[in-house]
C-alpha cells in the first residue's frame, strides 16, 4: 500500500529501469506491451500535430510530450468506458489512451465536419461522451467543481463510478480549484483529483504559483489523502491511481494525487520557452525520457520487442494517423448553416431570424 | 490632451511608428517612470513579457517588485488590485484573456466597482484592468470573446476599446492615472495589424470623446474596438458610390460620447451601430435608445444595428460570426433605401 503525505515521490522504477523496490507485477506481459504501445501512440500523435499546425490546418496545440508516463498511467489506473473523466486540454495520452479514436482526437483539431464539437471549440477543446468524457473547456480551473458534481451524482446514483479529473499544477491556484475540491471532499463523494505538475504555467515555475511544498500536501486542507507520485513512472502513476480508485469505490470519499512531471515542448504553439526556462534544464528534462524509462524497464524484465518490431510499430500509427487525417480534412468544414445549432434545445425567434439574415447573405 | 498643435511646425512633436501592442506597452513604460506607484501585474507579464508581449521589457527596466508574475487567479488578481488601492498604489492588472475576468468577475463587480459609493468616498480604486479581448484569431469561444457589455452594465466601473495605436497609448495613460477602475478591452486582432505615427512625448486622452474617423453627411456608421477597420472600409466602399459617410468611433463606452453621435445623427437622420459582441444587450442597445429617444422626430430612417450572432463564439467559424465591410454595406443600404 503506498502511504499518502510522502517527502519523497512514489516510485517503482528508476531511471535505469530498474526496480527500485521489490514489487509484485499484477500486470501481464501483453499488458506491459500495451501500456508501451500506448505511449508510443501518444508520442506520434503529440510530435505528428506539429508539422499540421505549420501547415496552417490548425491554430493551436499543446504538445503533452515527456507527460506520457502520467498520462497512460492514469488511464491504466482506472476503469475505461466506466468512470467518468473531466480531463484538461494537455491530457493527449490521456484520451488517446481512453479509448478515443485517433480520427475523432484529429478531427477536433482540424474542427472539420468529423469533429462531434461540430468545429466549434479551440483545437485540444475535446468532447467524447462515448468514452465519458466531458467537454474540455479553456477557463482554467472551472471544471474542478463539476467533476465534484458528477462525483456527487455518483454517490447518489449508487454507482460504483468513480470521476477522474486532471489539471496542472497552475490551475491549483484558481477559486475553482478550492471550491471544488472542498465540495467534493466535504460530500465524501467519489472523486478523483489528479495534478498532472509539469511544473510551469506557461512561465511561472510551480515555485512561484504556490508557497506549499508539493500540490499533494494540498489534500491536508481538504481531509482528502494527497499522494505524490513519480510522475515519470508509468508503473507508479498506474498503481496509485488503482488504489486511490479501489479506496474511493469502497466509499471513503476523494482522493487527490500529483504527478511530478514535465512537459518538453513549449507551453503551446504560440509560446517561447527560451524565455523563461533554460536549454540545460530542458535537456535534463528530456534525458529522463519516460517512454526510454520504461523500455529501459522492458528491457530488463527481459520483455523488450526488437528494435525493428518497436519501428513497425511506430511505422502503423503513422500510417493510421495519416490516414484518419486525410480522412478528416476531406470531410470538409461546417459552413454557416450549423452556427445557431445547439446554442439552445429550440431555436428561439431571435435566432431563427439571425438564421434567415444569414441565409440571405449566402444565397 | 497636451498635444503640441499641428500648426507650428517648428514645435512639431516627434513621433514614432507603432503598432496597437507598442503603443500599450509604452504608455504602460512612460506611467511606470513617471509614478512610483504604479505597479504592473498578472500572469506571465515578468519573464514572458506577456503572452502577447504587451509587458515585454517592463521587468527587465523596472524590476520584479514593479512588474510581476502572479500566480494563475484572476479573483486573486483583481482583488489584490482592489486592496493595493486601499493602500495607496496604482495597479495595471492584465488578465490574459477578457474570456477569463469571468473567475475575477465578483472581485470586479463586488468590490472594485463598488467600494468608492460603499465608503461614502472614503475608498476608491484607481486601477486598470487590462485585456486581448474579441475574436478574428481562430481562437475558438474561450479566446473570442467580446464581454464588455457586463461592465458597462456595472455601475462603478469605466470601460474602455481602443481601435488605433494613438488612441491606445492615449487612453491608457489617461485610465492610468484616473482615480476610478477602469475595463481596458484591447481588440487583439489589430495588435499588430497596422502602424501608426504616436507621439513620443506625453499625452493623455480623456475618457468620453468619441472620435470622427470621417466626416460626412448622408449617414452616420458608429463603432469601436475590433470592427472599425472594417466600418472604415465598408465606408469607403460607400464613398465610392457618392454617399457620403460619416464615422464616429466612440474609443470610451463608459462614458460615451452623447453629444458626437446625437450631433452626426442629427446631421445625417441615418445610424448604423457596428460592434461584434453578440447582438442580445449589446452595449450598442444603450446608444440605439438613447439616439431613438433623443431624435425620434429627426431620424430618416430606423437604427440599424450590425452585431456578432447570439450564439458562443465558434472556431470553425469564425468568419462568418464577425460582421465585416458586407454586412455593416448591406446594414447602410437597409438604412438609405428605407
Ligand atoms: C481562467 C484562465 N486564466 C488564464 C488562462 C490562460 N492560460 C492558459 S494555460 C495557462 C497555464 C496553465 O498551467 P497549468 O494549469 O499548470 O497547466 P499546463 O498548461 O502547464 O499543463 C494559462 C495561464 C486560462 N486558460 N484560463
Amino acid at each position: 500500500m503506498f502511504e499518502a503525505f510522502t517527502n519523497q515521490p512514489i516510485r517503482l522504477i528508476g531511471e535505469d529501469g530498474s526496480r527500485t523496490q521489490p514489487f509484485e507485477l499484477d500486470l501481464s506481459v501483453d499488458e506491459l506491451l500495451q501500456i508501451h504501445r500506448d505511449m508510443i501512440r501518444a508520442r506520434v500523435c503529440d510530435e505528428r500535430l506539429i508539422p499540421i499546425l505549420r501547415q496552417g490546418k490548425t491554430s493551436f496545440y499543446a504538445q503533452s510530450t515527456g507527460m506520457e508516463a502520467t498520462q497512460i498511467g492514469i488511464a491504466w489506473g482506472v476503469k475505461k468506458k466506466h468512470d467518468w473523466f473531466w480531463p484538461y486540454y494537455r491530457d493527449n495520452g490521456l484520451l488517446l489512451t481512453l479509448g478515443m479514436p485517433m480520427g475523432r482526437w484529429i478531427a477536433q483539431l482540424l474542427g472539420s465536419n468529423e469533429d462531434v464539437c461540430k468545429g466549434r471549440q479551440m483545437p485540444q477543446h475535446f468532447s467524447d461522451p462515448e468514452n465519458h468524457i466531458a467537454s474540455i473547456c479553456s477557463a482554467i480551473g472551472s471544471h474542478i467543481a463539476p467533476a465534484a458534481g458528477t462525483a456527487i451524482a455518483q454517490k447518489y446514483l449508487g454507482t460504483d463510478e468513480i470521476t477522474v479529473c486532471t489539471f496542472g499544477e497552475g490551475a491549483t491556484s484558481e477559486g475553482d480549484w478550492h471550491a471544488g475540491v472542498n465540495m467534493a471532499s466535504a460530500n465524501k463523494a467519489p472523486c478523483l483529483f489528479i495534478c498532472e505538475n509539469n511544473q510551469y504555467a506557461i512561465s511561472l515555475n510551480v515555485k512561484d504559483q504556490t508557497n506549499s511544498k508539493n500540490i499533494a500536501v494540498k489534500g491536508h486542507a481538504y481531509g482528502i489523502p494527497g499522494f505524490y507520485v513519480d510522475g515519470q513512472d508509468v508503473l507508479a502513476v498506474r498503481a496509485v491511481v488503482k488504489q486511490a480508485a479501489e479506496y474511493i469505490r469502497a466509499g471513503n470519499g476523494s482522493v487527490l494525487i500529483e504527478c511530478l512531471t514535465y512537459r518538453i515542448g513549449t507551453h503551446s504553439s504560440s509560446d517561447d520557452d527560451s524565455r523563461y526556462r533554460s536549454k540545460d534544464e530542458v535537456e535534463s528534462w528530456r534525458a529522463q525520457d519516460p517512454l526510454v524509462r520504461f523500455e529501459r524497464f522492458l528491457e530488463k524484465e527481459g520483455i523488450l520487442p526488437a528494435r525493428e518490431e518497436i519501428e513497425a510499430y511506430y511505422g502503423s500509427v503513422l500510417a493510421e494517423f495519416e490516414e484518419a487525417l486525410q480522412k478528416s480534412d476531406a470531410s470538409g468544414y461546417p459552413t454557416w448553416e450549423i452556427l445557431f445549432d445547439d446554442v439552445y434545445s429550440d431555436l428561439p425567434d431571435h435566432l431563427a431570424q439571425q438564421a434567415l439574415y444569414l441565409r440571405e447573405e449566402n444565397l | 490632451m497636451t498635444m503640441q498643435s499641428p500648426e507650428k511646425p517648428s514645435a512639431a512633436p516627434v513621433r514614432k511608428p507603432l503598432n496597437l501592442i507598442q503603443a500599450i506597452n509604452e504608455a504602460m513604460r512612460e506611467e511606470l517612470l513617471r509614478d512610483p506607484n504604479v505597479l504592473v501585474f498578472g500572469e506571465d507579464v515578468g519573464k514572458r513579457g506577456g503572452v502577447f508581449l504587451a509587458t515585454e521589457g517592463l521587468q527587465a527596466e523596472f524590476g520584479n517588485k514593479r512588474v510581476f508574475d502572479t500566480p494563475l487567479s484572476e479573483a486573486s488578481i483583481v482583488g489584490a488590485a482592489v486592496g493595493m488601492c486601499i493602500r495607496g498604489l496604482r495597479p495595471v492588472a492584465e488578465i490574459q484573456f477578457a474570456d477569463y475576468l469571468y473567475p475575477g468577475f465578483d472581485q470586479i463587480v463586488s468590490q472594485a466597482a463598488k467600494i468608492r459609493y460603499r465608503s461614502g468616498g472614503g475608498f476608491y480604486c484607481p486601477m486598470v484592468i487590462r485585456t486581448p479581448s474579441g475574436g478574428g484569431v481562430r481562437g475558438g469561444n474561450h479566446h473570442s470573446q467580446s464581454p464588455e457589455a457586463y461592465f458597462t452594465h456595472t455601475p462603478g466601473l469605466k470601460v474602455v476599446m481602443p481601435s488605433t495605436p494613438y488612441d491606445a497609448k492615449g487612453l491608457l495613460k489617461e485610465a492610468i492615472r484616473l482615480d476610478d477602475p477602469v475595463m481596458f478591452f484591447e481588440p487583439k486582432r489589430l495588435y499588430r495589424s497596422f502602424k501608426e505615427d504616436v507621439p513620443t512625448e506625453d499625452y493623455t486622452i480623456p475618457f468620453g470623446k468619441a472620435a470622427i474617423r470621417m466626416e460626412g453627411s448622408d449617414i452616420t456608421l458608429i463603432g469601436y474596438g475590433g470592427v472599425m477597420p472594417d466600418v472604415i472600409k465598408a465606408a469607403e466602399a460607400l464613398k465610392a458610390e457618392g454617399i457620403q459617410p460619416e464615422v464616429i468611433d466612440l474609443r470610451t463606452l463608459i462614458p460615451w460620447d452623447r453629444e458626437a453621435v446625437l450631433a452626426s445623427v442629427a446631421k445625417t437622420g441615418r445610424v448604423v451601430l457596428i460592434s461584434e459582441a453578440p447582438r442580445t444587450s449589446n452595449f450598442m442597445g444603450e446608444v440605439a435608445y438613447v439616439i431613438q429617444e433623443e431624435l425620434f422626430d429627426q431620424m430618416l430612417a430606423p437604427v440599424v444595428q450590425v452585431a456578432g450572432f447570439d450564439t458562443p463564439y465558434p472556431y470553425a467559424l469564425d468568419k462568418v460570426y464577425l460582421p465585416g465591410p458586407n454586412r455593416i454595406l448591406r446594414a447602410a443600404a437597409k438604412s438609405l433605401g428605407y
